[in-house]
């Protein structure tokens, strides 16, 4: 399946993982944001990634779970970012350009960087 | 084949089938029930061999490991729900691993039992840090294959070899009062449960990513699965045998680790003891390490992180701390005072409770074409995949009023 071939289910689209272009894990498709009205086609508009985007497809006691503990944020990925979708959705730039790379950079500033092997 | 590459199976297999709560189960089994329970034992193996295979061929197929498509396959609240249970479900059976390893240090050396905790947390942080994946593997796996003492230990002490073979044989004792079937039953749910553990599958499936697997591996994983199972399982019925010809009759109740070493101790003596001992510490060290980090490889995919050991841990920073947190989580556990054999049984119930919905998804995802291609389940994997998940099922819905009405299998 390509960007642009019809998308039959969304469904098929959605908690699929993402990764970059150099292969690294950046996150898991939470939510889509669609286009279009009625009357005309409906389009894929980008992807939704982030603790966020679980809103509307949980109960609310548990958002407000993962609000307290992960916060709200989320990161919309443009279609025209993504080169294919299998397995995984493969994106076609770096995740630190989509800023899809934050959360990991910012759990990497408390670990040491030597001792293993 | 290099037959180091096997590492993986003996880890999987050794930390999954002779862990704390296999020496505990399979030693009082043997005890009070003599080789009637061998066939459990048997008829799960092909189980947990049957899902591995499955779980390493999605891994080498899709490039993916389990828990990366549950989420997938499950959906976001349905997936939540299995994430929570199996933390949960590892966290607790980590929790008893730690706090066995501590016991089997506090039998070697005298040393005080939360001493021994603190300082094998610490031990295991600092390996996981330092060691490469297949360093792990190789250390906790093969280092754990001293367990195969309880072997050498059953053909010195000449069973009746007749009736071990006749335990194969699917089998309730004649004569036993309600009470005690009862108790048959929870043993028999018991022992699914222990060998089938999830946590072995998310360690297994992620291990293969760890190592590289990819399409030409089929084979590796095949023998892998087998050998490594089928190894882990001979270990086990050692253990029940050994108990059932020295226990049972003597009418001593196994509850304590410490007590299926002594099977290895009647025969070798001193060394039959250290040995027995030193083999336990690994295999229930290399269980404490499986678990912890399945439940990392769990959370890690199901969030979309960067996961791995075959990363530096700096290169996979929030894999890391997951790990280390779920540490230092299972030693305050232990240090609470809670006794290891009362963790032991939560850790037993909470898996399987939690087996079905670790599993389903598997069958599901092993037999799509889509994913999966010419490596789909054939016929074979898809009926045996199919009955065992039936069996599961019934176990997982038997196993709470078995475990309320029997206390725990303490009748």
């Amino acid at each position: 399946m390509t960007p642009n071939s019809p998308i039959k289910l969304v469904s098929e689209l959605l908690d699929l993982p993402l990764l970059d272009v150099d292969g690294k894990y950046c996150g898991i498709v939470d939510d889509v944001e669609l286009q279009g009205g009625a009357g005309k086609d409906l389009e894929l508009k980008a992807l939704q990634v982030g603790p966020g985007a679980y809103r509307g497809r949980v109960p609310s006691w548990l958002m407000s779970l993962v609000k307290a503990f992960a916060g709200e944020r989320i990161v919309n990925v443009p279609m025209n970012k993504v080169r294919n979708i299998g397995a995984v959705v493969h994106l076609d730039c770096p995740a630190a350009e989509l800023g899809l790379d934050r959360s990991e950079a910012a759990a990497g500033k408390w670990l040491p960087r030597r001792g293993a092997l | 084949m290099n037959p180091l590459e096997l590492t993986l199976g003996i880890m999987t297999a050794v930390g999954g089938f002779v862990d704390i709560s296999e020496l505990v189960f399979a030693a009082k089994a043997g005890s009070q029930f003599g080789y009637a329970l061998i066939w459990v034992f048997a008829f799960s193996t092909i189980g947990i061999i049957v899902f591995s295979e499955m779980s390493g061929r999605v891994a080498l197929a899709a490039q993916q490991p389990v828990f990366n498509l549950m989420r997938h396959r499950l959906g976001l609240k349905l997936g939540l729900v299995t994430l929570a249970a199996s933390i949960i479900a590892n966290l607790i059976t980590c929790a008893a691993e730690l706090g066995g390893v501590a016991l089997i240090l506090n039998y070697l050396t005298g040393a005080a039992y939360v001493a021994m905790a603190i300082t094998m947390t610490v031990v295991f942080i600092a390996s996981i840090w330092v060691l490469p994946f297949k360093w792990i593997e190789r250390i906790y796996g093969l280092l754990g294959l001293f367990m195969i003492v309880f072997a050498v230990s059953l053909v010195a002490i000449h069973p009746p070899w007749d009736k071990i073979a006749g335990g194969l044989i699917p089998q309730v004792p004649p004569g036993l009062s309600t009470k005690e079937l009862l108790t048959f039953a929870y043993f028999t749910v018991a022992i699914v449960s222990a060998v089938m553990f999830p946590y072995e599958v998310y360690f297994y499936s992620s291990g293969g990513i760890e190592e590289g697997w990819s399409a030409k591996d089929l084979l590796t994983n095949r023998i892998t699965a087998i050998v490594g199972m089928g190894l882990g399982s001979l270990l086990a019925i050692a253990i029940l045998a050994n108990s059932a010809q020295l226990f049972g009759h003597a009418g001593v109740d196994p509850e304590i680790p410490g007590s299926a070493a002594l099977e290895a101790a009647i025969p070798f003596g001193k060394w039959g003891l250290v040995i027995a001992l030193f083999g336990m510490f690994f295999a229930v060290a290399g269980a404490a390490v499986e678990t912890c980090l399945a439940n990392a490889y769990s959370i890690a995919q199901f969030f979309g992180w960067i996961w791995g050991r075959h990363k530096k841990p700096w290169e996979a920073p929030r894999f890391t701390i997951t790990w280390i947190v779920l540490f230092v989580a299972a030693l305050a556990i232990v240090l609470t005072g809670v006794d290891v054999m009362m963790l032991v049984e939560f850790a037993i119930l909470f898996s399987i409770l939690v087996l079905p919905f670790t599993y389903l998804p598997l069958l599901l995802l092993a037999g799509d074409k889509q994913y999966m291609g010419q490596y789909a389940n054939g016929p074979v994997a898809k009926t045996l995949g199919w009955l065992y998940f039936a069996v599961i099922t019934l176990a997982a819905l038997a196993a709470l009023p078995l475990f309320l009405l029997t206390s725990g299998g303490n009748g």
